[in-house]
């Protein structure tokens, strides 16, 4: 008896203790997202009353046109920025993890982009990307090239342009890489070197099994940030020219707090949610054949 | 333990307060408003003078918050419960907000304290009412004209004399805008251009009205029916899309893409580089602070000028362009009256000229004094006035669903100067969408149970526009 009475009184000791935290995350994230699922069924524009329209915003979604146009963006920046990103952010690791010479400072100078403020990191590029003044078709045309494209006023080029820059503030994901080379075992290379494999055939077969965890890792953080981008683009294009760099989150942005479908966003929000999940599912099941734990 | 606990419990308790300067008697109304920099102060001191004569005599304070956003902080904080007591909206906003009953009919109010249709220019005061009731009065208004460098004018009077252009008047209709334009643009050797007569997208804040110069209306409130298809709007948009026709796509988006900010001495206006455009009054402040050589005391020592924007109305017949910041209550807020009484006070006649005059905005009151018309910072204020009293000038179209028209329009402008789409396949596209929003957006309403208010609202906009339709052939 007295057992269970400490017991209770250890329970409600953590329980007052966990407080905060259980009634900050009820109040500001489980209440909310409880909310927004209901709202999704609902005609609501936040000056009146939610009315319950059953799948109806469900029903809107999948018949505009702009739905698809932003689902057709979101999916080619995602495709093409996050295999970039990986791509890129993974090299440099590769490039920063080698023994050379000043190789601090080289780290010091990839990571120091990603502690830019994003929207300083936007004017930064809307100057770069200028068709007239921007040093990039200054650099072209000093190579030869005689018309540059014009960057973000130009709705087949703003696209290329918003993936490019977003290459810029690789140093986060870099920083992981290469916390993740620093664990590779050193017996597992001098075994490589003694079976006569390259520097490339030890990247192949040592590095990147040994540090595909912390590329797991970083896929799904990028499918996640590539689905919801939002800010660089709304202060670069504001998702013009002609809607070429309208993404998801813009869209129920727009919605949400400039058309006043309340309703008709979190229904977008809910349909969101369940293609991050489908898309990180599938990467988690991808994972079994390619990511291999230490542990194992 | 105690020792620490109970100083702090009286500290708390009985120690100082912050001073937030309201005088312990009054009631305090909470004005947010979206003016920052030089026009947040300059309101401020209206605000102050508001506080120490009315305000210390009917025992009210204005509290006043400048802050961004203010359409979606006013928006959270209705809903909310929460709003402040007046909210400075844009024109824009204010459909939205009446078709959700946001904001407080303010008809009894504003008769009880004399004004009336009378007290404002026509326009105003129809663009303040929705489906027939006054839900706004105006802080400060604008009307918008053609401003042209008239020193470039004279600098190729020789050019503009040859293709039969007086070089000493602003073009009167848009065929002579297009042929002054022609006239005066300058292009490099490679055929970039380096300066610009006009340019419909520049500064592009206007580009949605311009069906107003054609005749052409994009809404029809008598029928609930969006018209991008009339045959003056597809007019007004092929006109648009004339220029980057004309000048080379890329050669446009090259030009704009080179072009400063409006704040800014790289502002197209003040560097040459765009010799005609339209502007707003206050675009005589921006010439003073950012370029004072293009400027001087009287009109005639001005390297630019303000004209009407030119139009293709039968008989050349001119119209305008207005908008205005609007003043409103919204629904719940706590003192709906002392806010009125702000309100009122602002558009007395010499609060609303001291303000208007401060902003370089001209007067949405029908009376204007002698004093403001010379005392006026900008030189042309005369030219602003005349058009902010034209009874049927364009004011934004008072659809429930503007923002989504506004955006689908800009996007359709950028089809056409971006893609060469033909105007009249991307209206009827943008119409065919936009219908079947707004068709959507009645469903819900009457779902809502709204037929009675839609059925009247109806009944009062087909009458108004009946009684109207002879001259209000312009209004959209």
């Amino acid at each position: 008896m007295t057992s269970r009475r400490a017991e209770w009184n250890n329970f409600v000791k953590g329980m007052i203790f966990l407080s905060p935290w259980i009634v900050g995350f009820s109040v500001f994230t489980i209440i909310p997202i409880a909310m927004s699922l209901y709202f999704s069924f609902c005609d609501y524009s936040l000056l009146e009353a939610p009315l319950f329209r059953g799948l109806e915003n469900f029903r809107t979604i999948f018949t505009d046109g702009i739905f698809w146009r932003v689902i057709g963006n979101t999916a080619i920046y995602a495709a093409v920025a996050l295999p970039l990103g990986v791509f890129v952010s993974l090299g440099c690791a590769l490039l920063l993890n080698a023994k050379i010479r000043g190789k601090s400072i080289y780290r010091t100078i990839i990571f120091l982009p990603s502690l830019v403020p994003m929207v300083a990191s936007a004017m930064l590029w809307m100057w770069l990307f200028n068709a007239k003044l921007g040093l990039i078709n200054m650099a072209l045309r000093a190579l030869g090239v005689a018309e540059p494209p014009a960057w973000l006023a130009d709705s087949k080029w703003a696209m290329p342009a918003l993936i490019l820059m977003s290459v810029w503030g690789v140093g986060n994901t870099v920083m992981i890489y290469l916390a993740g080379l620093q664990d590779v075992p050193r017996e597992l290379y001098e075994a490589a070197d003694l079976d006569g494999a390259s520097r490339f055939e030890q990247v192949i077969h040592v590095t990147l099994p040994m540090i595909s965890p912390v590329i797991f890792f970083n896929l799904i953080m990028s499918i996640i940030g590539t689905l919801q981008v939002f800010a660089i683009p709304a202060i670069m294009t504001g998702g013009g020219p002609n809607r070429s760099t309208l993404f998801y989150t813009m869209h129920l942005y727009d919605n949400a707090f400039n058309f006043l479908n309340m309703g008709y966003a979190s229904a977008l929000a809910w349909v969101q949610l369940l293609i991050v999940l489908a898309l990180t599912a599938i990467a988690f099941w991808s994972s079994k054949k390619w990511v291999h734990y230490q542990s194992k | 333990m105690a020792c620490l606990i109970v100083p702090a419990v009286a500290l708390v308790l009985f120690g100082p307060r912050m001073d937030d300067g309201v005088p312990a008697d009054r009631v305090v109304v909470d004005y947010w408003e979206k003016w920052t920099g030089h026009e947040e102060e300059q309101m401020r001191e209206l605000v102050d003078e508001f506080n120490a004569t009315v305000g210390a005599e009917k025992k009210i304070f204005v509290r006043y918050v400048s802050t961004s956003s203010i359409q979606q902080k006013t928006l959270i904080a209705t809903s909310a419960g929460v709003p402040p007591d007046v909210a400075g909206l844009w024109d824009s906003n204010l459909a939205q907000f009446a078709s959700t009953n946001a904001l407080l009919p303010l008809d009894e109010m504003a008769a009880a304290h004399g004004i009336t249709e009378s007290t404002y220019k026509p326009a105003y005061w129809r663009a303040c009412h929705i489906n027939g009731k006054l839900y706004s009065l105006i802080s400060t208004p604008a009307a918008v004209a053609l401003h042209y460098n008239k020193k470039a004018f004279h600098d190729n009077a020789a050019a503009l004399r040859a293709a039969g252009l007086d070089p000493d008047r602003a073009p009167q209709s848009i065929d002579e805008l297009d042929a002054y334009s022609k006239v005066l643009e300058k292009r490099t050797p490679s055929g970039a251009i380096a300066s610009a007569g006009y340019m419909p997208l520049e500064p592009g804040w206007y580009t949605v009205a311009t069906c107003a110069y054609f005749g052409g209306r994009l809404w029809d409130p008598a029928t609930n029916k969006i018209t991008l298809t009339d045959p003056a709007v597809v007019k007004a948009y092929e006109w648009v899309q004339s220029y980057s026709r004309r000048l080379g796509k890329d050669a446009v988006g090259e030009y704009r893409s080179s072009l400063g900010n409006m704040d800014s001495p790289q502002n197209p206006f003040l560097s040459g580089t765009l010799l005609m455009e339209q502007q707003g009054p206050w675009m005589a402040n921006y010439i003073r602070t950012l370029k004072p050589s293009m400027t001087g005391d009287r009109a005639e020592d001005c390297d630019w000028a303000a004209a009407p924007f030119p139009s293709a109305l039968p008989g050349g017949k001119q119209t305008a362009v207005l908008m205005f910041d609007a003043l409103v209550i919204p629904r719940g807020a706590k003192h709906p009256a002392e806010a009125f009484e702000f309100i009122a006070w602002i558009n007395q006649q010499k609060n609303m000229e001291r303000l208007c005059t401060l902003h370089c905005k001209n007067s949405p009151l029908a009376a204007v004094s002698k004093e403001f018309l010379t005392k006026h910072p900008n030189p042309y204020i005369a030219v602003f006035e005349q058009l902010a009293s034209t009874p049927d000038a364009y004011t934004v179209p008072q659809i429930p669903i503007w923002a989504e028209v506004d955006d689908e329009l800009a996007t359709m402008t950028q089809r056409l100067t971006l893609q060469n789409v033909d105007a009249r396949v991307a209206l009827q596209e943008s119409q065919d969408r936009l219908q079947a929003k707004f068709d959507k957006y009645l469903e819900k309403r009457r779902a809502r149970g709204d037929q009675a208010a839609l059925a009247q609202s109806l009944e009062q906009l087909t009458a108004s526009a009946g009684d109207s339709r002879d001259t209000k052939a312009v209004h959209p």
